[in-house]
């Protein structure tokens, strides 16, 4: 017979701990002798009145504290945590350095990333209107096979507008051209662009002065930056409503002053100009729906409640918009239109399958992995290093365990360890990068600054910070908790009650092994990206890119191009002048009104078209394949046509010379076939060129090919002549080979990057080798002694001791080559003319890791081998 | 007064305590006083008066050895301490003199 249960939890719960004993005792006992006593039931009445009896003078008073058991978050026991945790640091000075140094570079290194995917994530996404801004982008089909333009044609914004109500606004937007002003004696050049009345009701650029009603309305308006308000008239104040000279022949008003645009932003210009204006000034073209040239924004319509239309709806709307205007002698056109959210563009530009996708996302996402990898590898670094440890603190566990530590507890003080480091390395890796920062800007041509204020900031470190700290701590955390106090405590060696831990053993392996692997990745990485960014920089492209110097053909020049020519020829620097149309190396026009003698009216080609000088082939230095240049000799050229070996093969002709194109109402010859040379950059194929002769009113691009190593002079001389024959206008020049080099800023940043990050990788790598390496050597002391006692040498002990730790690097060659291979394969795909990938890079990069793997361990071993044996068997 | 005040209950508690030398705990105690004075007195009445007692540094405890009757668990053996013994006699002194002083002692009242 038993007490009632119940009243026993009842008192159990009221009754201080150290009077539970005696007090339970007493009422057991006295139930039992009240049950002998009488009934039961009597009995039980009985012990329900004591413990409420004992309840309620327990209620009245306070509880004694003086035999309280402790508990974790007994302020004592913090204490001596935070204790042992730092006598261990203090300790082992070598591998709390290995370990917070590795841990922060690889946090920095992380943090770092994810600053720069935030601010590349961030362009274009300061628009108010952001969820209703679209572009326009076709999609052209032709010969069975798609393609993606983001040129549309000139009234487009207009149509769309007109024909879809959900379309609020649209504008057209030019590209960017640099282009003279003058007020007064002033005289400057200024990024000028074309675009729509809307413009500034779309996009958030912050008008100072004006309205965006008013700010393009005007024909002769004109809306100026706050840099070139600044710059020609002192203040944006002044400047409102000023005359302004542009391009020495029309003079404009200004209507509107906005602040500088922003660097997140991908439009960039200093001035803008009326749309209507553009078109009246000569570019006809743009009232057609034959050429395509601006690129076309547009704002949704957003009902009551500011829900903008289904973008959706809109799209099906517009699929089919240009069928309508048969574009070409009522032929079919297999043109469709498409959009795209206007801030997706920066990270999407190429299109794949129909749609925009890929481009800079792919370094987002490369870098994001990188970042990933690289804070993995200080985890496993963070990982290895304290396992290996586990040996010298096995017996404080064993010692916490026999005292009542419970699991939970041991695992809680580890991680807090793995923490407590954690936030040192942060804080450490936070001025890491606050000192890196300024170069790293300079690197990738960004302003990233670091948020120290701001609050989601600190709450990404606070995020990081955990969640290294757990992925770190947990492994060592729950393997030294594993400890069976017997073991560890009853051996005599230091590391006897781990001696025979296989599983520990081959888990370190694997973790090295891992880590190996993603550096090897990232050596591989780097080396394919380095080739291909030195193949892009050297690649014979077709022409001579070097000591080609061009400047704009504007103001009179124009009219005097002739003379400029002449005068130019008799310089001493200069060797070839001619012009163009566009510029050397790029050229991204495009046109499908082209026909020849047996060409498919319904196979539409896109070809880019380019009007040329005199003396063209000469000055670019290009090659002939068949036929001859355009030449004065020939009055019948100045309808004559120059192909390349690409539209050559369109074409398909046999015997291309003297074959007749036809181009709108342009009927000719061809008088020559180019052999195909890059005149845009390398991630696209080499497409089919046409160059027509424009002698008599020439535009775009005065070429100059100057003697090599004469730059200076030449550039002086050119200036001059510039000067005297269109004195109203700056002289401007771009070298060709520079202007190339530009269209590979990313790349380049990407190969820079790349080698920074992959040599972090295997430094860190290193930097946890090691410290495994100092680990073992210190454990086989012993037997190294012995060793030596017995009469090896040093270099077997090296040898033995070495071997060790290449068995991983092995096995991560092995295991990262094909991964490498697939990853960097993928990222060439993106350029239509790569280099291979070889195999010898996999070999280099694995030697590479073999040999820096060697390195890291043999300093440790033989530091190991050559030690005194009488000093390490001496001491017991 | 010199000496620390003891209440009633807690004079008999002592006492009981004293009396029963070294076999006392909390339930022989209760049982103790339940036969000796009639009193229907409860354990955790006891209880806290050798809280109070020991507080005051007239009785000390040890554990003792742990009874099947108990479930496995100790009593708490509670003996008088010499200050505890004292003040026992004091008080028993100060009750006898007053006894000396009276001048017709109770006889037993027998008739009434």
């Amino acid at each position: 017979m038993k007490p009632p249960h119940l009243a026993d939890r009842i008192l159990r719960f009221f009754c201080s701990l150290d009077q539970l004993e005696e007090i339970q005792g007493d009422m057991h006992e006295e139930f039992a002798y009240q049950l002998r006593r009488g009934s039961e039931r009597r009995a039980k009445w009985r012990y329900w009145r004591d413990v409420l009896g004992f309840v309620l003078s327990f209620a009245l008073k306070r509880r004694s504290t003086e035999y309280s058991t402790t508990y974790l978050t007994n302020p004592t026991m913090i204490r001596n945590y935070f204790k042992i945790a730092f006598r261990n640091l203090v300790k082992n000075k070598t591998f709390s350095a290995v370990n917070m140094l590795g841990l922060a570079l690889g946090l920095a290194c992380s943090l770092m990333i994810l600053l720069w995917v935030q601010d590349e994530r961030s362009v274009d996404a300061f628009h108010a209107n952001k969820n209703q801004l679209y572009r326009i982008y076709m999609r052209e089909y032709f010969s069975g096979k798609m393609q993606g333009v983001i040129w549309t044609p000139g009234p487009l914004a207009e149509e769309l507008k007109k024909s879809i109500p959900e379309i609020q606004y649209a504008t057209p937007y030019e590209w960017v051209s640099d282009q003279t002003f003058s007020v007064g004696t002033k005289v400057h050049k200024q990024a000028t662009n074309s675009v729509g009345p809307d413009f500034f009701k779309m996009f958030s650029y912050k008008l100072l002065q004006g309205t965006a009603d008013a700010a393009l309305n005007d024909r002769n308006g004109l809306a100026i930056s706050r840099r070139m308000a600044e710059l020609f008239f002192g203040s944006p104040e002044a400047a409102i409503g000023k005359p302004i000279r542009f391009d020495n022949r029309t003079d404009l008003r200004i209507t509107a002053v906005f602040e500088n645009v922003p660097a997140n932003s991908t439009l960039k210009f200093d001035c803008l100009r009326n749309w209507d204006a553009f078109v009246a000034d000569g570019n006809d073209w743009a009232k057609g729906w034959g050429s395509t040239d601006p690129l076309t924004f547009f704002m949704l319509r957003a009902d009551r409640n500011g829900v903008p239309a289904d973008p959706a709806k809109v799209e099906a709307k517009m699929q089919h918009l240009l069928d309508k205007f048969n574009r070409d002698e009522g032929k079919p056109f297999h043109t469709e239109l498409a959009m795209q959210p206007f801030h997706e563009y920066y990270l999407n530009s190429t299109i794949k399958d129909a749609h925009m996708d890929g481009g800079r996302i792919e370094y987002v996402r490369l870098f994001s992995f990188v970042a990933v990898f690289i804070l993995l590898i200080a985890c496993i670094n963070f990982m290895n290093l304290a396992t290996a440890r586990s040996a010298k603190r096995a017996k404080e566990v064993g010692v916490r365990k026999v005292v009542g530590a419970m699991r939970t507890v041991l695992i809680g003080q580890f991680i807090g360890e793995a923490m407590l480091l954690t936030v040192c390395s942060v804080l450490l890796a936070v001025l890491f990068v606050g000192l890196l920062l300024p170069s790293f800007n300079t690197l990738t041509g960004k302003q990233i600054e670091l948020p120290i204020g701001g609050f989601s900031f600190w709450g990404v470190l606070v995020g990081l910070t955990l969640l290294t700290g757990l992925l770190a701590g947990s492994y060592p955390a729950f393997f030294l908790s594993s400890l069976s106090p017997i073991r560890v405590l009853k051996g005599s060696g230091p590391s006897s009650g781990l001696k025979g831990n296989t599983q520990s053993t081959w888990f370190r392996q694997g973790l090295v092994v891992f880590q190996f692997s993603l550096s090897i990745i990232l050596i591989v990485g780097m080396i394919i990206i380095y080739r291909q960014v030195e193949y892009v920089q050297t690649k014979n492209l077709g022409y001579d890119r070097e000591n080609l110097i061009y400047f704009p053909v504007e103001g009179d020049l124009k009219k005097n191009y002739e003379v400029l020519k002449t005068e130019l020829s008799q310089l001493p620097g200069v060797r070839q002048v001619s012009h163009m149309t566009a510029s050397p190396a790029s050229n991204g026009s495009g046109t499908e009104g082209i026909s020849w003698t047996g060409s498919d009216p319904n196979d539409k080609v896109r070809f880019t078209p380019v009007g040329v000088g005199y003396d063209f082939v000469k000055t670019m230095n290009l090659k002939l394949a068949d036929g001859r240049d355009f030449s004065t000799a020939f009055p019948t050229d100045s309808t004559g046509f120059l192909i390349n070996e690409a539209a050559l093969k369109v074409m398909g002709f046999k015997h291309p010379i003297g074959q007749t194109i036809t181009w709108g109402n342009r009927k000719g010859t061809i008088v020559g076939v180019l052999k195909d040379f890059h005149f845009q950059s390398l991630h696209s194929t080499i497409r089919p060129l046409i160059a027509y002769l424009r002698e008599t009113r020439p535009d775009g691009n005065v070429l100059v090919r100057i003697k090599a190593g004469q730059t200076a002079e030449a550039l002086a001389q050119l200036e001059t002549v510039c000067k005297k024959l269109n004195p109203n206008f700056p002289f401007t020049y771009s070298f060709t080979d520079q202007e190339y080099a530009r269209q590979y800023q990313s790349e380049q940043v990407v190969s820079r990057l790349s080698n920074y990050f992959a040599f972090l990788a295997i430094f860190i790598s290193c930097l946890g080798l090691f410290g495994l390496a100092t680990f073992t050597a210190e454990q086989r002391t012993k037997e190294i002694g012995i060793r030596k006692v017995l009469g090896a040498s040093v270099v077997s002990i090296v040898g033995l001791l070495s071997q060790k730790f290449l068995k991983p690097v092995a096995i991560a060659i092995v295991l990262s080559s094909p991964v490498a291979w697939w990853a960097m394969n993928q990222w060439l795909q993106g350029f239509a003319y790569k280099t291979d990938i070889e195999w010898w890079i996999f070999a280099l990069a694995g030697a590479l890791a073999v040999l820096i793997a060697l390195l890291t361990v043999s300093f440790q071993s033989i530091k190991a081998a050559l030690m005194n044996p009488v000093k390490s068997l001496k001491a017991e | 007064m010199k000496r620390g005040y003891l209440g009633e209950f807690e004079e008999i508690v002592l006492l009981t305590v004293a009396v029963m030398e070294g076999g006392a705990y909390g339930v022989a105690i209760t049982h103790e006083i339940c036969e000796q004075t009639g009193r229907a007195v409860r354990l955790n009445q006891v209880h806290a008066a050798l809280e109070r007692l020991e507080d005051k540094g007239m009785l000390k405890s040890e554990m003792g050895e742990p009874t099947a009757e108990r479930g496995g668990r100790r009593k708490r053996l509670f003996t008088t301490t010499a200050y505890g013994r004292r003040t026992l006699q004091e008080i028993q002194e100060v009750r006898e003199s007053f006894w000396a002083k009276l001048l017709n002692p109770f006889r037993p009242a027998t008739s009434l």
